[in-house]
């Protein structure tokens, strides 16, 4: 399979912050939306900005759509739509005015898949920019990072501070979006519960290092987790655990292969496990 | 660039509405009252603070995520500086409109309001040569430093904007014989340095703004 976005051992340092993106490695399918899954300060919008060149890597390869992206590569930015987290636009905009400049920066604007979207979303053309909610400006972004039709999206917290029919609403807009078999996104996240909705792929990053990339069905069908009490834990084949966590009398256990584990350890219940659960396992739990 | 000079252009739109209405009140008075020093403040004013109100909107781009946003848009890093050098010379041009009116009004009721005909040249090419000095200093230290100096440096480069035109003054006026001719020499060598400041101030910003991560 293609891929839109490649990424190959991303590093980037800051020495101010002592923060250290370290050497990420992942790929975005034709066709799928990735969810890049972390908590805040994980690295997730720097991992973005190195992406877009908005932050320059000190290492690695990132190419979009075949090829490194530089500044001159104004191109490959007329196929991204993006979409961050909070005031995109200038408050004293309208959305008329957005789309009047927009219409200035992008050969394939369409003022009228625009309106189309501000309809939909209900948001008022002439109204100021700065008296929209919190929910309206992330509705106008994702219209206008939409409307000049983009190949990718990437979508930084963009459903963050949206309520959940708000959010509800914008999934069914992204599922929409990947109906074309050419079209991708990425959509950083720490809402767990709409990647679980919407994404086919999940990246899981934390303090800068990306612990893994895995698909949904995989994570929903394989990886497991196991509710050992102490001496059931002390049983455990270390190569089995992915990540522990202990809780009171119980020590929960992170398995890549939930067959295989039940086959195994016939004594120790075996659950599904959530998005959540294993974030909070993969970043608060320890490793063997 | 189109629309980043839309863009610019809107930045300014609000402050400069405000300025266009106390310029429309000072320039009736200034027409209206016979005074020499007022013409030369009117024209200063004029020309001078919308080219600074230009220069001040670039802090606009930076309050929302747009000054970032901006970086993914098919537009290269220097056509964005360049849309701002533009959109300073747009506001300058408009400046020297509003100016040019007010002095034209001013002679049409009471006469031309200076002994020669050429000191209302020196004027408009002192207050031109100000603007473009304010901007050449302006923007490379504006991305050098960042937005949260913006007052600060933009109130520095009007300093030094200031003192570097009567330094060039004063040098002209030392090395010219005095005349008409010396004037316009002086005029055309503030004019060309200014420009010239203005001009290479473009690609020095460019360079330091490709290196900002944002």
């Amino acid at each position: 399979m293609e891929n839109i976005l490649e990424l190959q051992q991303v590093s980037k340092s800051f020495q101010k912050s002592g923060f250290l993106l370290d050497q990420i490695t992942f790929s975005l399918p034709y066709g799928s939306i990735l969810g890049f899954v972390g908590e805040n300060g994980a690295g997730k919008t720097t991992t973005i900005g190195c992406i877009l060149n908005t932050i320059r890597k000190d290492h690695g390869k990132i190419t979009l759509f075949g090829q490194e992206m530089t500044d001159a590569d104004t191109d490959i930015r007329e196929k991204i739509g993006v979409v961050y987290d909070g005031d995109n636009f200038p408050s004293y905009w309208t959305a008329k005015q957005l789309s009047q400049i927009m219409a200035g920066l992008y050969k394939n604007w369409d003022n009228a898949l625009f309106e189309k979207y501000t309809d939909e979303f209900a948001l008022p053309p002439g109204q100021k920019i700065g008296h929209y909610s919190r929910g309206m400006t992330m509705k106008l972004a994702i219209a206008a990072a939409l409307s000049h039709h983009p190949q990718l999206l990437i979508l930084d917290e963009a459903t963050s501070g949206l309520d959940p029919i708000m959010r509800d609403e914008m999934l069914d807009v992204f599922l929409d979006f990947v109906q074309e078999e050419t079209h991708s996104i990425l959509l950083s996240s720490h809402i767990t519960s709409d990647l679980e909705k919407i994404a086919d792929y999940i990246a899981f990053i934390h303090k800068g290092r990306l612990l893994m990339t895995v698909s949904k069905n995989e994570l929903a069908y394989q990886y497991a987790v196991m509710r050992c009490q102490e001496s059931q834990f002390r049983s455990l084949d270390p190569g089995d655990v992915l990540a522990y966590r202990k809780r009171d009398l119980q020590t929960d256990v992170l398995v890549r292969n939930a067959k295989e584990a039940a086959g195994k350890y016939k004594d120790i219940v075996i659950d599904h496990v959530s998005l959540d659960e294993i974030m909070l396992l993969l970043i608060k739990g320890e490793r063997l | 660039m189109k629309g980043l000079l839309k863009n610019n252009f809107r930045a300014v739109c609000a402050n400069a509405k405000v300025f266009s209405v106390f310029l429309l009140l000072t320039g009736i008075f200034t027409a209206a009252v016979i005074s020499q020093s007022l013409v030369i403040g009117y024209t200063m004013i004029g020309i001078v603070g919308f080219s600074i109100n230009a220069a001040a909107a670039a802090k606009n781009e930076f309050i929302s995520k747009w000054g970032k946003y901006k970086l993914t848009l098919p537009v290269r890093r220097a056509d964005i500086i360049v849309s701002l050098y533009a959109n300073l010379l747009l506001w300058m041009l408009i400046g020297t409109i509003f100016a040019g009116t007010g002095v034209s009004l001013s002679w049409i009721l009471h006469g031309c309001p200076f002994d020669q005909k050429i000191d209302i040249l020196s004027m408009f090419t002192l207050g031109i040569s100000i603007s473009l000095f304010s901007g050449a200093i302006f923007f490379p230290l504006f991305y050098l430093c960042g937005k949260e100096k913006s007052e600060a440096l933009l109130l520095i480069s009007l300093l030094v904007a200031g003192v570097l035109t009567l330094v060039i003054v004063n040098l002209c006026n030392d090395l010219f014989a005095p005349g008409i001719t010396g004037i316009l020499l002086g005029n055309v060598v503030l004019f060309i340095g200014s420009l010239s400041a203005f001009v290479l101030s473009c690609p020095f910003t460019v360079g330091i703004f490709r290196r900002k991560e944002y």
